[in-house]
């Protein structure tokens, strides 16, 4: 009977509307499950209470997604709740965290918008974006001695597990914060770093593109001298004092924040974030 | 008046008598801020703080410097076919044994339909294969968390198909299974009993009130399906100050906890609140200071 009523609630709070208002559809279902008759009377009979439910179930969703993407959610207004029944109906959501559920409804809706063209193409960048506060805020660090590594050119950079390298088509990071601005974003290839600062607050910094490039090589476990003159090559930059001292200045920076450890101690690279793009 | 199944030997189980709150990041910093308040405990859902850093578990900690600390879980889906998965009660126990929980509570439910997570509590069926398993679960969490197990009577809006036991005696049989304490919700028994149509005294009469480890209240609404709604969203209704009364004065001094999770009012309005349901509570038992004594739970063997 528990086998049943799971499939039931299932169809209940996560299939398509018809197939919980059209009593033959939930007979059908009753009876797949080889319910026995009584006790298909009595789910029968439950069935309007058992909607109620699933309104409860998707509102706790949706407010959970909303929370953590609200100006994503208001933009695409119908759409968003067209995906988040898809979501539910194909995918749903698997994690004990209500937190997790955002990312769980992301990954699910992205690869499905890219040939959607009702979706505006910022949508995944301002969905990414919206996502990392609680991400970044939620991320939980390693303990490190209080001290730092001193930097060697020769070894990799440790950065708290909170830091994110995020890279955009679309200058979202610029947009208000109001839910009822509906301005586009521009068009801008934009790289943010992303940490948590020592006081729990979930900082953005715009990158330029070449300190984008080494903190990317950086974040992929490179040690440090090769990271620099891997980015330094890409963008045709010389290795001169100006840019050495620029490049110091940045990691100083970074440190100051809180957000970069110093150097890897031997063996390089375990337990740091891979970059995302 | 009757005492509680508490065994001496829990020295690990023990949570202060009187009346707490449940903790909500709403008013948590109002909590760090202001000077210790009169509650005899607070209660956490764990699952909001594990596998999790940032502010909200370094304010727990300090919360905990200050207050007695309880864990009352959301998703453990006690019900379900399949058990909870193993990674999932390693971190629970991890978090458990951060707060220093004397015992675990979660719902008499399911939450999980095969491999997705509702975040909605859904009733089991009142049949004896629900009390072979759940039971059997919770002897094995009890082993696996390391603090004994206690369990919550939910509200429900559908019954679980036709019942095999009366409710009541249901939950009688699996807690004298299971050996897990009861987190007698009156609220909940008050709704259930509202929606489905049966006295809620009665159904306090045939509990095992023995086993009860703690005690939830909260306020419920009307909604538009002509169904009592448990949202923790309104004061305790004075019926339900009634049941709860009615409890104490058979159990003795119990940990009695205000849930609001809704519409939630400042900390000096919830401690208004409080200090309704301690006049209730010293109405019932007799002036009680405070968390002045304590409250021991153990699992029977």
């Amino acid at each position: 009977m528990q086998q049943a009523l799971e499939a039931f609630i299932e169809r209940v709070v996560f299939g398509a509307e018809i197939q919980v208002t059209d009593p033959a559809s939930v007979d059908e279902l009753l009876r797949s499950l080889q319910v026995s008759e009584l006790e298909c009377q009595a789910l029968r009979l439950q069935l309007p209470r058992a909607v109620v439910y699933r309104q409860l179930v998707q509102s706790t969703l949706r407010e959970a997604i909303e929370l953590a993407v609200p100006r994503l959610v208001q933009r695409m207004g119908g759409i968003f709740d067209e995906y988040l029944q898809k979501f539910l109906r194909e995918a749903g959501p698997r994690t004990h965290y209500l937190r997790d559920v955002t990312a769980e409804f992301l990954d699910f809706s992205e690869p499905l918008w890219e040939t959607d063209r009702r979706v505006p193409r910022w949508a995944r960048d301002l969905a990414r974006h919206e996502a990392l506060r609680i991400e970044v805020a939620a991320c939980r660090h390693s303990s490190f001695p209080d001290e730092p590594e001193e930097l060697n050119l020769e070894a990799a950079v440790r950065f708290t597990e909170s830091s994110r390298l995020m890279r955009y088509q679309y200058a979202v990071h610029e947009l208000s914060a109001e839910l009822s601005d509906r301005t586009e974003p521009e068009a801008r290839p934009t790289d943010l770093f992303v940490y948590r600062s020592a006081d729990h607050d979930v900082r953005y910094l715009e990158l330029s593109p070449l300190a984008a490039s080494i903190l990317r090589n950086l974040l992929s476990h490179q040690p440090l001298g090769h990271a620099m003159s891997l980015a330094y090559a890409d963008h045709r930059v010389e290795l001169d004092e100006l840019h050495l001292q620029s490049t110091a200045l940045l990691l100083a920076d970074l440190a100051e924040r809180g957000a970069l450890l110093g150097s890897v101690p031997e063996p390089s690279g375990a337990g740091i974030p891979a970059p995302q793009n | 008046m009757r005492a509680p199944t508490f065994l001496p030997d829990a020295e690990h189980a023990r949570l202060p008598a009187g009346v707490g709150l449940g903790l909500r990041w709403e008013f948590l910093e109002e909590l760090l801020e202001a000077p210790r308040l009169p509650l005899a405990f607070l209660e956490v859902s764990p699952e909001n703080y594990m596998r999790r850093g940032g502010y909200y578990p370094e304010a727990l900690e300090q919360v905990g410097t200050r207050y007695p600390l309880v864990t009352h879980g959301l998703t453990l889906s006690l019900g379900s076919i399949e058990a909870p998965a193993p990674e999932f009660v390693i971190e629970l126990r991890a978090e458990i044994r951060r707060v220093k929980s004397p015992w675990h509570s979660d719902h008499l439910s399911f939450s999980r339909t095969g491999q997705r997570m509702t975040h909605e509590l859904f009733p089991v069926p009142f049949n004896q294969n629900s009390i072979h398993r759940i039971s059997e679960r919770l002897k094995r969490l009890a082993d696996e968390l390391g603090v004994p197990m206690v369990i919550e009577n939910i509200t429900y809006y559908m019954a679980p198909g036709s019942p095999e036991i009366p409710e009541p005696e249901f939950l009688g049989e699996l807690l004298e299974a299971s050996g897990a304490g009861l987190l007698l919700d009156v609220n909940n028994v008050f709704v259930n009993a509202k929606n489905h149509g049966f006295d809620a005294l009665d159904f306090l009469r045939r509990l095992p009130l023995e086993r009860v480890a703690e005690i939830h209240v909260a306020g419920h609404e009307s909604s538009k399906w002509d169904l009592l709604l448990d949202t923790h969203g309104a004061p305790v209704a004075p019926s339900v100050q009634e049941l709860l009364a009615w409890v104490l004065a058979r159990t003795g001094p119990l940990p009695v906890l205000l849930e609001r999770d809704n519409n939630i009012p400042p900390l000096s309005g919830l401690m208004r609140e409080v200090e309704e349901l301690q006049a209730v509570y010293e109405q019932a038992l007799g002036p009680t200071p405070n968390g002045g004594s304590e409250v021991a739970f153990a699992a029977s063997p």
